[in-house]
């Protein structure tokens, strides 16, 4: 990995069009303002972790993994008074 | 009693209690806005938070705290105010908010099942409303294991 210092008000570029500006730094947060063409997807590293997480666990709705992750965890009390249990003539 | 068409097993009446609001979406199905929380006989304690408008939309749920024990919540302001907190709150796993993680199969890229500690589902039971609360200390693939000891309650 790069690594570079740099203060409020300084910038750097990656290849020939997009620039990082450090605009402000306040405590532990940095404000960056980020200068690209419209073809460049910018995103929050941690929404892309978790948009594809959830993209996983959605696929993982199958009948045979339920059992398989049902295994994995011992049984335990109801725990949630928020969710209604279902009938078992809904099963 | 409504009825849903769920993913895994047909068609469920549900209670409107169950139901929770994802103003945003979560990331990945910014579309769905409303899902059910199931729980089913002979599951517990996996719950399903299955989408009201697709039924191919659903996650397999575990309480955060029966995935890891020692789990602390650190809400940001934002995802304060978008579960309608006040700012500064700290609402209570259990008793405010449900605080749930998804659960994703083992595959050809993980041997075992994982649960997603660094982006839980929370839910102000209250108001209703959730959102998927970013937790960058903590793991998105948490390999799944029981923390719960049989006949303890867990809160979620």
């Amino acid at each position: 990995m790069l690594v570079m210092r740099r203060r409020a008000g300084e910038s750097l570029l990656l290849g020939e069009t997009i620039e990082i500006q450090v605009l402000e730094i306040c405590g532990t947060r940095v404000k960056l303002g980020i200068v690209a063409p419209d073809s460049v997807v910018i995103q929050r590293m941690e929404i892309k972790i978790t948009r594809d997480e959830n993209i996983t666990a959605a696929r993982s709705v199958r009948q045979q993994d339920i059992s398989s992750i049902l295994a994995k965890v011992t049984p335990q009390p109801a725990a949630s008074a928020a969710v209604k249990e279902l009938t078992d003539a809904n099963a | 009693m409504p009825r849903v068409q769920t993913k895994c097993f047909d068609e469920l009446e549900y209670s409107p209690d169950a139901v929770f609001e994802f103003p945003a979406g979560i990331p990945g199905f910014e579309a769905e806005h409303a899902f059910v929380f199931l729980e089913l006989p002979g599951t517990h304690p996996l719950m399903f938070m299955q989408s009201l408008s697709r039924r191919d939309v659903c996650f397999i749920l575990l309480p955060v705290l029966a995935a890891d024990r020692d789990y602390e919540l650190d809400l940001s302001e934002e995802d304060l105010a978008a579960l309608r907190f006040p700012a500064g709150s700290q609402p209570q796993i259990g008793k405010d908010i449900l605080c749930a993680v998804t659960v994703s199969a083992a595959d050809d890229q993980r041997p075992h099942p994982t649960v997603n500690l660094f982006a839980p589902i929370v839910v102000n039971l209250k108001q209703k409303i959730g959102v998927q609360a970013v937790q960058t200390q903590h793991s998105a693939q948490h390999p799944l294991r029981s923390e719960g000891r049989e006949e303890e309650a867990v809160a979620c």
